[in-house]
């Protein structure tokens, strides 16, 4: 592709966030925002390692949970918070991601999904930390205070700005990481894991590695969004919400990086349409959406609209 | 290639649809001094599908209804306005639910005040967004003393009940009557953790003795307590009371398993925290008669009551719990509050209704406490008739004694700071 047309994205991609916020109501662009990120989080594993986590929500949940507990307790500016729920994450993806990366395919989601809900069960069992069913509620929200240059931090369209660096920091790192050495080897490995070990990779560590760094960008989209809601509830682990990750990159299209966020924003502004409709069973809907993908568009929207682009270019 | 020609419709639509029926968007605004945009908008947001559906749930929009009706037809042309609406959202008991809706609310469907709010989580969270966006929110149905304790704030009024009330009466009576050893079984929430700490003050107090307590999941999809329940005859000392803190769709599959497992055959005598009408009339009179409860109002209780419970049944075929009745006298109370001040400005309203003495049809001797927004009435202690004594449909309690308004409800705790 073209320099000119490879930044075209990028350009439409942040100008698009910068502006979500005044055409959509606040509270759904920050959800957008957050499910992005934790959908490319799911993505780095699923489309460029190939290896399908099941089990996300721990991660998402655990910094959530630790961000939550942070503000709390310490009064720490949210960004610090967040960090400190990423940096939980990450420590609890080495364990985790240790006993699973040995396995593949099924059996890998299937450890995930294992430890994913052994989170939700301490979560839920630990009510004094966590307060069980009643979750953590009224978490502040400061950084210089709660009105910083003149904002006020509790309404989210002023939190949107607040948070959208440290939410580009995490696209730029999936960026990055996708786009460098290690990320070429984690292709091999996609590919062809006998080749990249006779070649001398560890594959092992390299997925170990992978598993972590999703672990991370996963809790910082989880920390972003204890923080936009000011609430953290037992659903941040709840396997539905490690579902609902694969399900955006699996819509926007596995291993495009630009697909997750794609569809995480169509998932959640059709979310919210459909409540404000009061139409209740909005799984039935985003669940068809995700069948019609699934058998007609395998490449999902990000990989259909890249195959048009490059048809353009090329006629 | 062909098949790639119908995928530029499909990224089309998906932008379409992001952008879909935009708006709502920038910062927030702020309160204006009249009727903001000429109306008055009530929020009703409840248990629309759940376990606490029957108790209040979309017949509570009825109940609110029938306020707003009520308003117009006394202020007529005089009234602050005659647009007055009434919206509702199911928040299925889930407090991020409620939050994010309670948040749609006032900020994009107008609504001035919310109504209702079952389940004490969903309640704070919803608490918490009326602080924060500086709207009114009267909460009918939950009834964790939080509300008005540590978590109270400026917007909140805690309308028609709370776990105190539920405890000095039932706790309180049934131990004088010789329920000595309680066994607390009860939902592991925030309204059932208060329960579980106001019965075993009130039981104490009263001179018995909590033997044990235990929490169930909620919400419990399994409906199964009969782990619970089985573990009351393993105790020791022996519990001679069973006290279910459960309610709604709880409660009845609690009392359910009670009786299946022949508890009172085994000496051990149930005892309800919390029981509307409706968990009656679902098990019948016979599953439950005997059992001693404190209502906050009952329909058969005089003809005011009577009259009222004949409009809402011609509506909606049943008989009013005491928390549609709740939610009728709070939305009247609203709006005669903004009709007095003459502009629907929340501060100016909370400024209006506090300290405010009222007798309705649901309060009776009712204050508007200023110090911690709870409002406190007479409560009932009733007892459930056999079926051999229901006169009528629907005709299931006996009312033993009114507890005043003063003995009914706790002080303000003081952890409350307006």
């Amino acid at each position: 592709m073209r320099k000119s047309l490879r930044f075209l994205p990028l350009a439409a991609g942040l100008v698009v966030v910068a502006v979500l916020p005044r055409v959509l109501y606040p509270p759904v662009a920050l959800d957008i925002v957050c499910w992005a990120l934790f959908a490319v989080a799911v993505d780095l594993l699923l489309g460029y390692t190939g290896l399908l986590s099941f089990g996300h929500a721990a991660f998402w949940g655990t910094s959530a949970y630790t961000a939550g507990l942070v503000a709390e307790h310490t009064g720490a500016p949210f960004p610090l918070a967040v960090l400190a729920g990423a940096a939980a994450a990450a420590v609890l993806a080495v364990p985790v991601g240790y006993l699973s990366v040995r396995r593949t395919g099924i059996y890998f989601a299937m450890v995930t999904l294992a430890f994913a809900q052994l989170m939700y069960v301490v979560a839920n069992q630990w009510r004094g930390l966590t307060g069980g069913e009643n979750g953590l509620q009224d978490v502040p929200r400061t950084l210089f205070g709660t009105h910083p240059f003149g904002t006020d931090l509790s309404d989210p369209y002023y939190f949107y700005y607040w948070m959208l660096p440290l939410a580009l920091l995490g696209f730029l790192a999936a960026w990055r990481i996708v786009h460098s050495p290690f990320g070429r080897v984690l292709v091999a490995i996609r590919d062809n894991p006998a080749r990249a070990r006779a070649l001398g990779y560890p594959v092992h560590r390299y997925k170990l590695v992978a598993f972590v760094l999703s672990a991370a960008l996963a809790g910082l989209a989880g920390g972003l969004f204890a923080m936009s809601h000011q609430f953290v509830t037992l659903d941040t682990l709840h396997w539905t919400t490690s579902g609902q990750a694969v399900v955006m990159v699996v819509l926007g299209g596995i291993g495009t990086l630009w697909g997750a966020p794609v569809a995480a924003a169509i998932l959640v502004r059709l979310q919210d349409i459909l409540s404000l409709a009061h139409f209740e069973e909005v799984g039935l809907l985003t669940g068809g959406v995700f069948v019609v993908v699934v058998l007609l568009f395998r490449r999902g929207i990000w990989g259909t609209v890249a195959a048009l682009l490059r048809r353009w270019r090329i006629g | 290639m062909r098949t790639i020609r119908i995928r530029k419709p499909l990224a089309l639509a998906a932008a379409a649809l992001v952008l879909a029926g935009c708006g709502g968007g920038g910062p927030r605004g702020g309160g204006g001094s009249k009727l903001t945009d000429g109306k008055i908008v009530l929020g009703v947001l409840n248990d629309q599908s759940g376990g606490y559906a029957d108790l209040g749930g979309k017949n509570a929009v009825v109940a609110v209804q029938l306020a707003i009706d009520d308003f117009k037809a006394k202020y007529g042309a005089k009234a602050v306005t005659k647009d007055i609406t009434v919206v509702t959202a199911d928040h299925q008991n889930k407090p991020d639910v409620a939050k994010t809706d309670a948040q749609q609310m006032y900020d994009r469907q107008g609504v001035d005040a919310i109504f209702d709010v079952p389940t004490s989580s969903a309640a704070l969270a919803v608490a918490d967004v009326a602080k924060q966006d500086k709207r009114l929110y009267f909460n009918i149905s939950a009834a964790s003393d939080d509300l008005n304790g540590k978590s109270c704030n400026k917007f909140t009024f805690h309308y028609a009940y709370d776990t105190n009330m539920l405890a000095n009466g039932t706790g309180a009576a049934d131990t004088e009557g010789g329920a000595r050893n309680w066994y607390l079984v009860y939902p592991n929430y925030a309204f059932g953790q208060d329960m579980t700490r106001g019965f075993t003050q009130a039981v104490s107090k009263a001179g018995g003795h909590v033997v044990a307590t235990a929490g169930s999941p909620f919400p419990n999809p399994t409906e199964d307590y009969s782990s619970l329940l089985l573990k009351a005859a393993s105790l020791n000392p022996k519990p001679d009371t069973l006290g279910v803190m459960q309610a709604g769709a709880d409660l009845q599959n609690v009392v359910k398993q009670y009786n299946q497992f022949k508890l009172k055959d085994r000496g051990i005598k149930l005892a309800v925290g919390l029981m509307f009408i409706t968990d009656i009339h679902s098990l019948g009179p016979d599953a439950l008669a005997g059992t001693t409860f404190t209502d906050a109002w009952y329909w058969n209780f005089d003809q005011t009551n009577r009259s009222f419970a004949n409009r809402f049944y011609a509506k909606t075929q049943t008989r009013p719990t005491f928390a549609h009745a709740a939610n009728y006298s709070a939305a009247l109370n609203y709006l005669e509050a903004v009709q007095a001040a003459g502009t629907d400005d929340a501060a100016t309203v909370v400024g209006n209704l506090e300290g405010k003495k009222i007798n309705d049809v649901f309060l009776r001797n009712g204050t508007v406490r200023a110090a911690d927004h709870l409002v406190t009435h007479d409560a009932y202690l009733a007892q459930v008739k056999p079926s051999s004594q229901v006169a009528e449909p629907w005709d299931y309690e006996k009312i033993i004694k009114t507890i005043p308004a003063d003995q009914a409800f706790n002080p303000p705790s003081g952890d409350c700071h307006l």
